[in-house]
């Protein structure tokens, strides 16, 4: 493509988003003129999804959920690390100060980042924060290594990721104090996959997973 | 149980969304599951009020996203930079757009003295010194939401300086053209503005422009009237 032809691809892209835009505005405003009025006023949302940045899972749209539904946190391979202060303070603040009702993990078939941690290759500024998977897998070794099939080995990996984010979503000062207090946020782990566009709850036993992690992680005092 | 209903109804609720996706057309899961190649990477705020790929009008497969606390951009937030290393670098997108919006909490705090408590303190950070830095102006308008709205303008102008300083951004720059940008998304009416930051520069872009420029290596595309002209930068 000669630059002008680029350039002009460039514009073109940038713009139909804003096209659209305006499209939904108007139709939201047509079906409730107050629609936006209300959305100015503030926000209660019920969950906080701490999902991929993957392209393919905008959360509100796979679960039907309006504006102000749902506080939203996306990053690759949707991990949740203790000293990532950009995670921890999506959590503080969604539970301290909005008091969300149900955090969810959602991971995904098909991850790019879980699949960029299981290759032997240096991934620059990657590492560091993939470094996360590969330890999910150190954790599960043996489970793992027993699965022949790499596409299900790969899935099930994905599977343990979310389970082990739980994991340390339920190991913060914020929800643990909070669900002393007030018994939510409930954390649950799902995964969606894309060939049916459906999400699976993994079932995490939520009050099990915490009085387990409080042997150690009580952070309740 | 209230709270179990509220959870039972994202999962009945994506069920019907999937249900109807298939039905609209086949192909479309199948496609999805083949991969991803967006062209738009979404810098925002975790507000529930701002879904991006919905207020975008797009569809799943379109944006790859990052939300966070009041849409800060932090040069050595490990978090924000892989998501940018792995949109730019891996999947190549075309544009990136740091988002900020009106009524945000984190703008906010930002302009109390409070604490806010825990990490967050630590967070907001960047975006108290953007108050710091701009104290004069901000002081000066009365209105409350009008000084959250300008800061919140602000926090997207030093985003997108830290955008512009990434090392794995200017080689996107340089070598394919990569389009960066800060908008403001006003909850108010539910539209997005484009503040001209970024590889645009302020002048003469946006959706209330009248002349259309696209920065090159060296020179200025103008679209004007449906033709283009070359204006060689100085």
């Amino acid at each position: 493509m000669a630059e002008k032809d680029i350039s002009r691809y460039l514009r073109q892209s940038h713009d139909r988003v804003f096209e659209h835009n305006k499209a939904w505005a108007a139709e939201k405003k047509a079906s409730d003129p107050d629609f936006f009025t209300n959305l100015s006023a503030g926000q209660s949302p019920e969950y906080l999804w701490i999902g991929c940045s993957d392209s393919r899972i905008p959360a509100e749209q796979i679960t039907g959920l309006e504006p102000g539904d749902a506080f939203v946190h996306r990053n690759i391979a949707n991990l949740v690390c203790n000293t990532d202060l950009n995670a921890m303070s999506v959590i503080t603040y969604a539970v301290q100060h909005l008091k969300v009702k149900h955090i969810v993990v959602c991971g995904h078939y098909g991850c790019g980042g879980v699949k960029a941690a299981m290759t032997a290759k240096d991934l620059g500024i990657l590492n560091p924060w993939l470094r996360n998977i590969r330890d999910v897998y150190r954790l599960h070794e043996k489970e793992l290594d027993a699965i022949e099939d790499e596409e299900a080995r790969y899935n099930r990996l994905v599977e343990l990721n979310v389970i082990e984010q739980c994991r340390n979503v339920v190991k913060t000062a914020g929800v643990q104090q909070s669900y002393a207090q007030n018994s939510f946020p409930i954390v649950h782990g799902w995964v969606f996959g894309f060939n049916d566009g459906l999400l699976k709850d993994l079932k995490v036993d939520f009050e099990g997973m915490l009085k387990d992690i409080q042997k150690i992680y009580n952070l309740t005092e | 149980m209230a709270e179990e209903d509220h959870f039972l109804y994202a999962l009945s609720s994506n069920n019907a969304w999937a249900g109807y996706k298939a039905h609209q057309n086949p192909q479309f899961f199948p496609k999805l599951a083949s991969g991803q190649s967006p062209k738009i990477l979404w810098l925002g705020c975790s507000d529930s009020r701002c879904p991006e790929t919905t207020i975008l009008g797009l569809q799943p497969g379109d944006v790859f996203v990052h939300r966070n606390i009041a849409n800060i951009i932090s040069p050595t937030d490990i978090n924000t930079s892989a998501v940018i290393e792995y949109a730019v670098a891996h999947l190549k997108v075309k544009h990136v757009v740091l988002v900020g919006h009106t009524a945000c909490g984190g703008a906010a705090a930002s302009l109390s003295d409070n604490r806010v408590g825990g990490v967050l303190d630590t967070w907001l950070t960047p975006l108290k010194a953007v108050r710091y830095a701009n104290l004069e102006e901000l002081n000066a308008i009365k209105d409350d939401k009008a000084r959250a709205t300008r800061i919140a303008e602000l926090n997207v102008e030093a985003g997108v300086k830290v955008l512009m300083a990434n090392m794995t951004i200017q080689d996107a720059i340089q070598e394919r053209g990569l389009e960066v940008h800060g908008c403001l998304f006003d909850i108010g009416c539910g539209k997005i503005k484009d503040l001209g930051f970024g590889t645009k520069g302020r002048h003469g872009f946006g959706i209330n422009g009248t002349d259309e420029i696209v920065r090159g290596k060296h020179a200025q595309l103008v679209f004007r009237g449906g033709n283009a002209s070359m204006a060689v930068r100085p």
